[in-house]
């Protein structure tokens, strides 16, 4: 026996061909059941099954693209130190402490993960938005909070297994110890959050691939390059020490980086209001956009 | 019905339109394709600045054979300019070409293999030009650089621009996905460039790396263009140039051969 739900039978049920259902039917004509609609499947709060399909999509999308996504972000970080240290390494033989090695690494770790949290949330779905397959994000029964979480777990997902990854080819060439554990893990987090959801509202505002190649040129690498991954913002005479300091990159770094060689340049209590108090309000446009559907819905 | 055109040995209005539909399309971009990497090379040399302790003053101990560190960057800055726009230009062309298919409408045309190698070519050296061209504006307002050798300068310059854009038609050509593209980027083209001595004096490597780095011709083309500059070279300027023309002869063959059997272009 066949569940009422069965499509096949709800659209033999439905069919108005008087062939088969009007009374000169040379057919023997079944007894009309009345359509049954599937009905809506139902959920709590949270769409928990929703949120998960959404976050591995995401997930799957950069783990499919493994070399581009993880392995290059090695090789770019791994050249990076290998040039700085070659042209630096003698000029500058210690930076807070430590040795100028040592004082890089951390945040060559932290630059390869915000780039990535970044780059894969701004281009899933910009990439979505110009195919014009958004529309299989927005349909189905995802609220706007659930969508953020979602979306921006992707991005954090992919920033956390680069900079895993990063870090772990980084220990096997530098003595790299952990001071504090807790400012490794948060500084990770929520520097990863912050571009995820800066990647978000970047990927929904941009409407060319272009806008987004300049978005990239213009703000984020420039904010990543200025944000004392290769100094100590120490160094920076007057105006530009101040500007540093509102810099939130600097504070990801800077707390990222005490974690591991237990020298900060600014505040740390400070580094830890900022980024809890800039994720929480990026967190805050993200969802009025996606509410609201800025850009996404006609 | 109107006579066939007629044009010579060369067909130079064919050439002439390759070149400029190629040079168009990158400047029309310039904002991403001329500023973006304008903007990259001035971080890296604020970054190279700020990290050397901007206060150390000519005391001797910033100096790299015997210019100050930012005198021997930036020459190195301006060929990483060059070599990135002359490859991105021409393989990012082709691959989208050939992806929306409209590749067909550069191999219908009356264009012999070498007006086309020569079209494609010279655009790309041509965008890579300008962009090393804005490079150097941009940067004369922070670094004093005193022109030494301009015909090595001119000569590098060319030679280095040549070599990208050749090995772009070669990744260009051979690459099916944009994945292709990209990977040849991050895992081929920029090690090749960051680790030949564009930051660093090439003295600061181990024995090993000194050894390999002679291997890399891309060591040479930034050498001898930045012995235009300050007027110093760490390898034989003769030896470089002639290893360089014999490189863009090699590539210029190989990529001859694939436009003249279709490589990946006819069916």
């Amino acid at each position: 026996m066949l569940p009422a739900t069965d499509p096949a039978r709800c659209l033999k049920g439905t069919r108005a061909d008087p062939m088969v259902s009007g009374k000169n039917s040379q057919f023997p004509v079944e007894p009309m059941l009345a359509p049954t609609p599937p009905s809506p499947r139902p959920f709590g709060a949270f769409n928990w099954l929703g949120l998960w399909t959404l976050y591995l999509k995401e997930v799957r999308r950069f783990v499919k693209v493994a070399t581009q996504t993880l392995l290059a972000p090695v090789v770019t970080t791994l050249l990076f130190l290998a040039i700085f240290t070659l042209a630096l390494g003698r000029a500058v033989e210690t930076v807070g402490g430590v040795s100028f090695v040592q004082f890089l690494a951390p945040g060559l770790v932290m630059m390869a993960m915000v780039q990535n949290a970044f780059a894969n949330t701004s281009s899933s779905l910009l990439i979505s938005k110009v195919q014009g397959n958004i529309v299989d994000v927005l349909m189905p029964p995802l609220s706007p909070g659930e969508l953020t979480l979602g979306i921006a777990g992707g991005g954090v997902s992919r920033g956390l297994a680069v900079g895993i990854t990063v870090g772990l080819v980084m220990w096997m060439i530098i003595p790299m110890r952990m001071h504090a554990p807790f400012f490794v893990l948060f500084h990770a987090v929520a520097a990863c959050l912050l571009l995820s959801l800066l990647g978000i509202i970047g990927g929904i505002w941009a409407e060319k691939f272009d806008h987004m190649a300049a978005m990239t040129n213009f703000v984020i690498t420039p904010l990543a390059f200025l944000s004392g991954t290769f100094y100590s913002v120490e160094r920076l005479p007057g105006i530009w020490h101040t500007i540093a300091h509102l810099n939130p990159f600097f504070y990801m770094i800077d707390g990222f980086r005490y974690g591991f060689i237990g020298h900060a340049d600014g505040s740390l209590t400070a580094g830890l209001l900022v980024l809890t108090g800039i994720n929480l309000a990026m967190w805050w446009v993200v969802y009025r956009m996606f509410a609201a559907g800025y850009k996404l819905k006609a | 019905m109107p006579a066939p055109r007629r044009f010579g040995a060369v067909n130079w209005l064919g050439l002439w339109t390759l070149y400029r539909r190629e040079v168009l399309r990158v400047l029309k971009d310039y904002r991403d394709t001329v500023l973006g990497p304008a903007v990259s090379s001035l971080l890296f040399l604020a970054v190279f600045h700020l990290a050397l302790g901007a206060g150390r003053g000519p005391d001797g101990s910033n100096l790299v054979g015997g210019v100050s560190f930012l005198q021997f960057l930036a020459p190195g800055l301006i060929i990483l300019a060059i070599s990135q726009r002359a490859f991105e230009t021409v393989a990012a062309s082709l691959i989208f070409d050939k992806h929306e298919g409209i590749i067909a409408d550069i191999l219908m045309a009356p264009l012999t293999p070498a007006e086309r190698m020569a079209g494609y070519a010279a655009s790309a050296a041509t965008a890579g030009l300008f962009t090393g061209l804005v490079v150097v504006v941009l940067l004369l307002f922070f670094v004093d650089l005193p022109v030494r050798a301009p015909a090595a300068i001119v000569f590098f310059a060319l030679a280095g621009a040549l070599l990208h854009a050749l090995l772009g038609i070669l990744v260009g050509l051979w690459a099916e996905k944009w994945d292709h593209y990209s990977a040849s980027l991050t895992f081929l083209v920029i090690p090749l460039v960051f680790l030949s001595g564009t930051f660093y004096s090439v003295q600061q490597l181990p024995e090993l790396g000194q050894s390999l780095v002679i291997l890399n011709p891309i060591f040479y083309i930034i050498d001898g263009f930045r012995f235009g500059f300050t007027g110093q070279a760490e390898s034989s300027l003769a030896v470089g140039a002639i290893l360089l023309l014999l490189v863009d002869l090699c590539l210029g063959a190989v990529v001859y051969r694939l436009f003249a059997t279709g490589f990946r272009v006819k069916p």
